[in-house]
């Protein structure tokens, strides 16, 4: 057997290696002795460098030009009785947030590494491993194609954070953790229901009437055969919704986006977000605000969007009214925070708002923008989180009353904490102007929206330079003062040491250079988005065909009527 | 690669000297480099100006203006972004317009960043100090490139940001930090604008390519386009962009509190370069502002009442900065003026403007370095024995701000005086009469200022030694100076000369300009006016077509250029009298309009005004919307949580665990089954 037939071979192997990489990594740092911090340590940076290098030989085989489609496909059999599989794949969209994981967990456990036993005890062990876990169960979600199995790997997150916060978090952390877990599983169990009842309705799908109508075509049908079987498979489903109503349409919106929404999160379910960040470790808050929150916002871009559209052109102005106001509302809250993370994590919900503003106007230049703000507001927060964390380390206060002008003594955080600070309020040649600037014009050029909604928005811009500069100017500006209290442990005021550097400096080079050439993302995800807003701009084009929009003097048409013309047209305005 | 490529690298090389000036402040003995880096990467970017310069407008000399120019050229550098049917290139747009802010910024640039290189020496922040300077200038440059709005929207984010960290650079002392937070935010305010704008434009013209966008527009002018309403909003969007870019009416009011950056930064962002990027998007995109008849009338009105409103307030500020900073409001309100009513004077203003104004803060910056930051000039008279070249040097300056006969301040000024009463409508003319009034105040505080400064009597304070500082900049830069001092040692008891030579030679040539360079335009070398002639090409249709009487009856710009020409030599002999020859005299003729003064004193009461609309409005919102989220949203949740908690609550009762309870369970249910079945049978 020749050497390329044999990598060939092992391709459908790499996704599940990737995915099971980590967390065989975590048992195994369970076998060790627990004072050994020293092997915990490294383990566990090998164990996520590794991930990350499966990640990137993923990237390396992906073919790239057929970006929108699944590959790297792989299938097992789970319970047949439900026609239940562990299926999946990466598309471009999946390798992205995939590559924003792995890229992200080395860099976060680098940060841990740091004062570990002042952290941690002797449970760093614990620590690591579901950190470990939680980075399996995010890849795998990213990954799923199976509506269950991506069910249950979202679940999976919980667990995870939840000891992560109401273990290793600071004086609330048994509240936040509960409240953390609470919310999130009343929305997901909601979300099951949604994904059981669609797979219950294409079990009751007449499937031969309808191919002998020419309802369904021949070959759809023969590409998706459990059509009308107990199945979970993604494709089926999506193409089995849209059979319903769009009363049908709308509960399973509903369910789904109870699940989403509370993960993303959106105003006004956010209130787990400020308190599970403020107690949970900084790992945890850079996994959560990274990495688990675009779970949801990826969640309504991969399978609500699709599978219920009628539903979500008829809701989209409603949940559009619930992201600006969510975009206005904590953006203004962030402006009277006194606790660092508090802001950073407010500040979150206002990103997130933007996100999901742009995945509801259903045009490919605002999803674009959106899919880049989630992975830009992953790697810019993320970022802010870990220097945040940094600084507590140092001064163990988060109030930002303690402290001023620090700048001076720690010239080097403050230069990543600025840097961070302007990708986060979008600056154009940095990572945030990409996702803002396109969510907030697609915003304005959707029929569905326009620009009331982005006038609206675009306010948020306004908030977010002043809350980002209160916080700049009290914090790192100023004249110099640092806590004295040294009832937590020692303050220490040297700069970041090199691991530290190590730590932001990575993820500083990625925002610059998708700020300056985030045309590589960009190009890619536009493929593996097409196909997402394919049904959605169908329901928009036929609601057209059924009632045109008198434009006939063209002097004082409605011009969202004239958007939705050329949309129809040519698919561009 | 034609010749032409290579600007497609001006922008970048000095993106390259700001790195490099980043990777100084981290070792000790690379500090030094950072000035001399930082100079020769704007200087290099001037070079290569210089050679592409025949490239982009042509090699023909003379002629007629406009008839030798080549159409823009665009090169592309490599693509931004994609979205949809949206290609966004790190392109470049060039032509003549192009050109004069090239030479502009990358020209005046070098000087100031050379003074800079002696002024910051001591500074502890000294390769920071480039590292930002390089970098405003590669978003200079970048915004008067772009070949696309977004680009320039880039350009345009990016000098508001070196912007925000230059005034901030003084950072320990909170009003810097208060001004640089200020001016960001409010710029936040108008790029917002710009940006709804750029929405606008790609939803009417499918892009957001200049090449596109321009002749598209130019199009519908000439074949008399049917104005929709939406076509309109345009301009307005793109103008709230300008006004906070250009500090005018109502965005004009971080401009002033800028003054707290160091003062090479007033004189090249905050007066040659940056403030003007409103009036270059004007001129560039006047075919699109000629979509709404009520969208240049609005830009010369709002420059006419700008220039005149922060005239007045220079009137009575005696904060050396301050009197310039108010000055550049009122200045680029003449820009505006200008490019409002199509005039090429708008973009020619510019140019001098740049030389003038860069003179002055430098000079001001030498009052300032050698009094230890001293900023009041009521302490301050007769320094020009002790400093006799800064005073000669800022004679010039003053001059020229003042539109003296024959300076350059008077021709660029005049002409587009000239055109504005020449358009023979109501607007232009209004608000070119605004703008020949304050031909006269402009020239009375200028000169009101260098006489008290330079004439008189001998005296002044060095720092805060005599007199308390009654405004938080002047503390705050007097902080400034004795850290200075600190560093290298040396406590000034005198003023004194600049001691570092490089450092005049920048003044000297910006002198000269200030004095020759319109005359030199006007008079001399077409090739300069060829060039500002085609570079609002557009916009002088606009005025031709307004019927100028150039012909018949009595020269508009003649008269125009006697009488402002004579107002401003009327201001200069009037601030003569009152300031120099008989001081006190002031006093006693502004007694009994008090009131008027003290308005002016205090700005009109603007900043206290939007402190009271919008600042404290929106604090008490955000105080409130956080009290609803921690109360009334996260209450609700948490009742919801209650709800299984108060069910089991309620249904623990029946679980008691005694038998005599289950069985009148059971009973009852047994009774309710039977009761069930019965009815429904019966």
């Amino acid at each position: 057997m020749d050497f390329q037939a044999f990598l060939q071979s092992l391709q459908p192997l790499l996704i599940p290696a990737m995915i099971l990489f980590p967390l065989a990594g975590g048992i195994l740092l369970l076998l060790l002795p627990r004072h050994e911090l020293h092997k915990i340590c490294y383990g566990t940076f090998y164990t996520t460098f590794i991930t990350l290098l499966l990640a990137l030989t993923a990237a390396g085989v992906f073919d790239w030009e057929r970006s929108g489609e699944v590959q790297l496909k792989f299938d097992l059999n789970w319970i047949n009785a439900f026609g239940l599989r562990l299926e999946g794949g990466v598309d471009s969209l999946s390798m992205w947030f995939v590559l924003l994981t792995t890229f992200l967990m080395p860099l976060v456990m680098l940060e841990a590494f740091t004062h570990l036993r002042q952290r941690t005890g002797d449970r760093a062990k614990e620590f690591f491993f579901w950190l470990l876990f939680a980075e399996s169960a995010m890849i795998a979600a990213f990954c799923a194609t199976d509506l269950i199995f991506f069910y249950v790997c979202y679940e999976f997150t919980l667990i995870p954070l939840f000891f992560l916060i109401g273990v290793f978090g600071s004086t609330d952390r048994k509240k936040a953790a509960m409240v953390y877990f609470c919310y999130s599983f009343t929305g997901s169990m909601l979300m099951l229901a949604g994904i059981l009842y669609v797979a219950w309705f294409n079990t009751t799908l007449p499937v031969e009437e309808l191919v002998a109508t020419g309802a369904l075509a021949a070959d759809t049908r023969l590409a998706l055969p459990q059509l009308g079987e107990w199945t979970f498979n993604f494709n089926h489903l999506k193409e089995a919704a849209q059979y319903m109503d769009g009363t049908q349409q709308a509960f399973v919106l509903l369910a789904l986006m109870c699940g989403f929404a509370v993960k993303v999160p959106m105003f006004p379910v956010h209130t787990w977000l400020p308190l599970a960040h403020t107690e949970a470790p900084t790992a945890g808050s850079v996994d959560l605000a990274a990495v688990m929150l675009k779970l949801g916002s990826y969640g309504m871009l991969r399978f609500a969007l699709p599978t219920a559209p009628i539903a979500v052109v008829d809701y989209a102005p409603f949940i559009a009214v619930l992201c600006v106001i969510g975009i206005l509302y904590t953006g203004l809250i962030c402006w009277v925070q006194k606790d660092l993370k508090k802001l950073i994590a407010y500040s979150s919900v206002s990103h997130m708002g933007f996100v999901v503003l742009g995945l509801f106007a259903i045009n490919n230049i605002a999803i674009g923008g959106s899919v880049f703000y989630m992975l830009s507001h992953g790697l810019s927060t993320g970022a802010l989180f870990l220097c945040v964390g940094m600084m507590y380390t140092r001064l163990h206060t988060r109030q930002m009353s303690d402290l001023s002008g620090l700048g001076k003594q720690f010239p080097v955080w403050a230069f990543f904490v600025i840097f961070f600070a302007l990708c986060s309020v979008g600056l154009p040649g940095l990572n945030g102007f990409p996702g803002e600037f396109l969510t907030l014009m697609g915003t304005f050029q959707a029929p569905l929206l326009g620009w009331p909604f982005a006038l609206a928005a675009g306010l948020g811009m306004i908030v977010a330079a002043m809350y980002i500069l209160y916080f700049v100017g009290k914090v790192i500006f100023g004249p110099l003062k640092i806590p004295t209290d040294t009832s937590h442990g020692p303050i220490e005021t040297h700069d970041l040491n090199f691991k530290e550097i190590c730590t932001l400096a990575p993820i500083a080079v990625v925002c610059l250079w998708l700020g300056l050439y985030p045309n590589p993302v960009l190009v890619t995800v536009e493929e593996a988005i097409d196909p997402i807003i394919i049904p959605a701009e169908r329901v928009m084009q036929a609601r057209l065909e059924a009632a045109p929009i008198e434009t006939a003097d063209g002097s004082n048409a409605d011009w969202r009527g004239q958007t939705l013309a050329a949309n129809a047209e040519g698919g561009e305005p | 690669m034609s010749e032409l490529e290579i600007a497609k690298f001006i922008p970048w090389v000095p993106a390259v000297g700001a790195a490099l000036c980043g990777l100084c402040c981290t070792r000790e003995r690379f500090r030094a480099w950072a000035g001399p880096i930082c100079v020769a990467s704007i200087l290099i970017a001037f070079a290569m100006s210089v050679g592409i310069y025949s490239h982009v407008v042509g090699d023909g000399h003379g002629g007629e203006a406009g008839h030798h120019i080549a159409g823009p050229h665009v090169v592309t550098l490599y693509t931004w972004m994609t979205a949809g049917a949206m290609t966004v290139d790190m392109g470049y747009f060039l032509d003549s317009l192009t050109m004069i802010m090239l030479f502009v910024v990358t020209g005046i640039g070098t000087l100031i960043a050379t003074y800079a290189m002696g002024y910051m020496k001591h500074d502890p922040g000294y390769p920071r100090f480039f590292a930002f300077v390089a970098l405003f200038i590669f978003a200079m440059l970048t915004l008067v490139m772009a070949d696309n709005l977004i680009l320039l929207y880039l350009g345009w984010e990016g000098v508001g940001l070196c912007s925000y960290l230059l005034i901030g650079y003084y950072s320990k002392y909170p009003v810097a930090v208060v001004a640089a937070k200020k001016a960001f935010i409010v710029n936040r305010v108008g790029d917002l604008g710009f940006a709804l704008g750029i929405f606008l434009t790609y939803y009417q013209f499918g892009s957001i390519d200049l090449n596109v966008i321009i002749p598209a527009a130019t199009q519908m002018i000439e074949d008399g386009y049917t104005q929709t309403a939406v076509l309109s909003w345009i301009p307005f969007l793109l103008l709230i962009g300008a006004v906070g870019k250009s500090a005018q009416i109502p965005l004009y009011t971080w401009l002033p509190d800028a003054m707290a950056g160091p003062t090479p930064v007033s004189a090249l962002v905050h007066a040659a370069t940056m403030v003007t990027a409103g009036v270059y998007m004007i001129a560039r995109l006047t075919p699109v502002f000629q979509l709404s008849p009520y969208a240049l009338p609005t830009v010369a009105l709002v420059g006419g009442v700008t220039c005149l409103f922060a005239a007045t307030i220079a009137l009575n500020s005696n904060d050396l900065k301050g009197v310039f900073a108010y000055s550049t409001v009122s200045q680029i309100g003449y820009m505006f003026l200008g490019v409002g009513v199509g005039s090429v004077g708008g973009v020619f203003h510019l140019s001098t403007h740049a030389f003038f104004k860069a003179l002055l803060f430098l000079t001001a910056g030498s009052v300032m370095h050698a009094l230890a930051g001293n900023l009041d000039i009521r302490t301050m008279g007769g320094l020009r024995r002790k400093m006799p070249v800064t005073c000669w040097l800022m004679f010039c300056g003053c001059l020229a701000l003042a539109g003296f006969p024959f300076t350059s301040g008077f021709y660029s000024k005049d002409l587009l005086l000239g055109d504005a009463m020449a358009v023979g409508q109501t607007w232009a003319t209004v608000a070119g009469v605004l703008g020949i009034i304050t031909a006269f105040v402009t020239a009375f505080y200028t000169f009101r200022l260098w006489f008290t400064v330079f004439m008189g009597k001998e005296k002044y304070d060095i720092g805060d030694a005599h007199h308390t500082p009654d405004n938080e900049l002047e503390k705050a830069m007097i902080g400034v100076a004795k850290e200075e001092a600190e560093h290298t040692g040396h406590h000034p008891h005198e003023p004194h000369e600049m001691p570092w030579w490089p450092m005049n030679v920048p003044l000297l040539i910006l002198a000269v300009g200030s004095l020759f360079y319109g005359m030199l335009v006007k008079k001399i070398t077409p090739w300069i006016a060829d060039m500002l002639h085609a570079s609002t090409e557009f916009a002088a249709i606009h005025v031709e077509h307004h019927g100028a009487d150039y012909g018949g009856g009595f020269d508009t710009h003649q008269v125009v250029e006697i009488i402002s020409g004579a107002l401003a030599v009327l201001g200069v002999l009037l601030a003569m009298v009152l300031y120099w020859l008989k001081p006190g005299l002031a006093g006693k003729l502004t007694a009994p309009i008090r009131p008027v003064v003290t308005l002016l004193a205090n700005k009109y009461y603007v900043d206290e005004l939007y402190d009271l609309l919008f600042v404290k409005p929106l604090r008490v919102i955000a105080y409130l919307s956080y009290a609803i989220d921690q109360f009334i949203i996260h209450g609700l949740v948490l009742a919801f949580g209650w709800v299984p908690r108060l069910v089991g609550m309620t249904v623990r009762p029946a679980q008691s665990g005694k038998l005599q309870g289950y069985g009148i369970g059971m009973a009852c249910g047994l009774a309710l089954v039977a009761f069930i079945v019965f009815w429904a049978t019966a």
